[in-house]
């Protein structure tokens, strides 16, 4: 009884649309909420065939998100079973700052970063009121939706850190986005590590490229170290306990101007009190919004005025017909966010006429697809290409997984 | 996490007591008195308990899996939703959500070695369906607050933090999961009328600590006048053999699993 009941939801609720792409647990496609009228993308859950039910990160995105609710974080609007699998509705996002980031069309002026920094910061100070850390932001976790709200998304590696001695495992981040007490192996972090990872959302903003690109955690350490010297012990005194302490050779800071030749001084001040080493003394979130960057002049952009890499105009097949079936709009977006179909598989709806995504008449897709330029975009490293031996060695030697260590 | 309990949906969600007292009508057309409702959801927070100390998982998770099953059986009836397997599912959905994974096949392999009655068997296909219900039964909230954080705060600030009286405070509390309290009162208010209890039962003078408090001490009292009623009618220390023999008797009036 209860399948028929979830069968009409979809049919009668949400209208499917093309594929978006395929996340980390399963299809995302675009569908209408013909209860709203409005656009959704609706996340599938594969089930695994582990025999493990619910997927765990899906749980625990599903879990902190019903919490979480404001304007600077995306919105689970819905959730429901239909086919032994559940679906995840999300508000629909139209691209992700790593697009504005990389898109050499746009012109970020200081106001729109400054705008760009605020609703990350917004965004990532309610978690952190929430108790909750994020510990997976990168450009290319921030969505932006149709009216240039900034939003965090993917919550599928966020956790609550309501005792102060937790033990949580220290493989979070894209590796660029590590801070420096991650990379040294704490298991016992705070909000820190979020504001690590903003400012090199903020210096990535400032630069258009991203700051500290590491190729191993070790070199990630490096590269960090040659950016701001390597860290004395009167700078971060608990740095020598931490248990994968290394000591580097000694070298000298550049200057911040030196690198960010174009930014306002305020703006490097904000800057170097979020990169602070110690994570005890770096700045909190919500004293980075109370900085001084932040009502000097010039003020932050109102997001809708904020520059997209989306054209303005939006086709107007989008708009529901209820007569009309699911057709193919454009070409899957966000296909950099998601991973390549396999080859040889049956995905007849994101299958393109070809040509039809290169001529120039036709609406250029939201995210940017990087084979029109015949650029690829560097590979980002994402926590599965995570130094492979250095966590093996870990496993090895705590003879357990290391969310274990947690209980 | 205790300072935003005001604004998460555990809170928003907490239900009158007349709310959580109403037998489903599927249920009572099957001759299931409250008191029977009271007795089978007593029943399996034991038998939650119990799969517990099997998988080896915090007393944490065990509070959160109750909560879970609770919050079902105000939406759900038991005729639809067999209490026999949504507590191991709770259980095992609660393991999950509070990041200490248990695999339901480790589940099903205790629930068959140490559960003689047949009727308790299922198998992991049967959790994994069971899983997706209840995640829709409790509108996927997973987080709930629990009075032992609290616990231990207000104990080390009335000076009371002592092993005795941690002890017996942590043990009323595991037994106020025999009831419905922490669907209807704020976490921190259980965990004040526990140590009323405790402060009571061990002639510990709190009364200045309690008036320094900005609670109300009239729902203090009545949750400690509820726990107390319900030890009385359960003759501490409570016989979990003759509530599972008792709640046995109101399922087999369910007639599920032929």
């Amino acid at each position: 009884m209860a399948e028929v009941d979830l069968a009409k939801k979809v049919a009668d609720r949400y209208l499917k649309r093309e594929v978006l792409g395929e996340g980390t647990y399963g299809v995302v496609y675009k569908a209408i909420d013909t209860k709203t009228g409005q656009t959704v993308a609706i996340k599938k859950i594969r089930l695994g065939k582990q025999k493990e039910g619910v997927n765990f990160t899906a749980l625990r995105e599903i879990k902190l998100l019903k919490e979480l609710k404001d304007p600077n974080i995306i919105e689970l609007i819905d959730a429901f079973p239909h086919k032994g699998n559940l679906h995840l509705v999300f508000e629909f996002m139209e691209t992700d700052l790593e697009a504005v980031i990389r898109d050499r069309n746009i012109f970020l002026s200081p106001a729109d970063i400054k705008s760009y920094l605020q609703m990350t910061l917004k965004g990532l100070a309610y978690c952190h009121k929430k108790w909750v850390l994020h510990r997976d932001m990168k450009p290319n976790n921030l969505l932006i939706g149709p009216n240039g709200q900034l939003k965090l998304a993917d919550f599928g590696l966020a956790r609550i850190f309501g005792s102060p001695d937790r033990r949580f495992t220290h493989q979070v981040f894209a590796r660029w986005y590590r801070a420096p007490e991650l990379l040294f192996g704490t298991k016992q972090y705070g909000s820190g590590v979020d504001v690590w990872a903003a400012a090199c959302i903020f210096a990535e903003l400032l630069l258009r490229r991203p700051f500290l690109q590491g190729s191993s955690d070790i070199d990630q350490l490096g590269k960090i170290f040659a950016a701001f010297g390597t860290p004395t012990s009167s700078q971060w005194p608990d740095m020598v306990f931490l248990p994968d302490y290394v000591e580097y050779q000694y070298v000298p800071a550049p200057t911040l101007r030196s690198m960010f030749p174009m930014a306002s001084d305020d703006a490097l001040d904000l800057l170097s009190k979020m990169f602070t080493y110690d994570p005890k003394a770096r700045i909190s979130v919500q004293q980075a919004l109370e900085h001084r960057y932040f009502s000097s002049a010039p003020l932050p952009t109102a997001p809708d005025k904020l520059p997209r890499p989306a054209p303005k105009r939006e086709s107007k097949n989008s708009d529901f017909d209820p007569h009309e079936g699911p057709t193919v709009l454009s070409p899957p977006r966000k296909s950099r966010r998601v991973m390549p179909q396999p080859d040889g598989f049956d995905g007849g709806e994101i299958r393109q006429p070809a040509g039809e995504n290169t001529s120039r008449n036709e609406p250029v897709p939201m995210s940017v697809d990087f084979s029109i330029f015949g650029a690829k975009p560097p590979n980002r490293p994402t926590i599965n290409s995570a130094d492979r031996t250095h966590l093996k060695r870990k496993l090895d030697l705590e003879f357990q997984h290391p969310e274990e260590s947690m209980r | 996490m205790a300072a935003n309990f005001w604004t998460s949906s555990h809170f928003k969600q907490l239900l009158d007591q007349e709310e959580v007292d109403v037998v489903n009508p599927l249920d009572k057309g099957k001759g299931i008195t409250l008191e029977d409702f009271k007795l089978i959801k007593m029943h399996m927070a034991n038998y939650i308990g119990k799969l517990a100390t099997y998988v080896k998982v915090r007393q944490r998770v065990v509070a959160t899996a109750v909560t879970y099953m609770r919050r079902v059986y105000t939406r759900k009836s038991m005729v639809e939703y067999d209490p026999r397997l949504v507590a191991p599912t709770c259980l095992y959905l609660a393991s999950k959500a509070e990041e200490s994974t248990v695999q339901a096949r480790l589940l099903v392999f205790y629930i068959k070695k140490q559960i003689p009655d047949d009727k308790y068997k299922y198998e992991i296909k049967d959790i994994l369906e069971m899983e997706m219900k209840i995640l829709e039964a409790i509108n996927y909230y997973l987080v709930v607050f629990h009075p032992y954080r609290s616990l231990s705060q207000l104990l080390q600030d009335a000076g009371l933090n002592d092993i005795t009286m941690t002890q017996l405070t942590w043990g009323i509390v595991n037994d106020t999961y025999k009831m419905d309290l922490i669907l209807v009162h704020p976490p921190h208010l259980i965990a004040l009328a526990c140590i009323y209890i405790a402060s009571v039962l061990r002639d510990k003078d709190t009364t200045s600590w309690f008036e320094e408090l900005r609670v109300d001490m009239n729902v203090v009292k009545n949750i400690s006048m509820e726990i107390l009623d319900f030890y009385e009618n359960h003759h501490k220390p409570i016989n979990e053999d003759r509530i599972s023999a008792a709640a046995n008797a109101a399922l087999s009036k369910l007639a599920l699993k032929p």
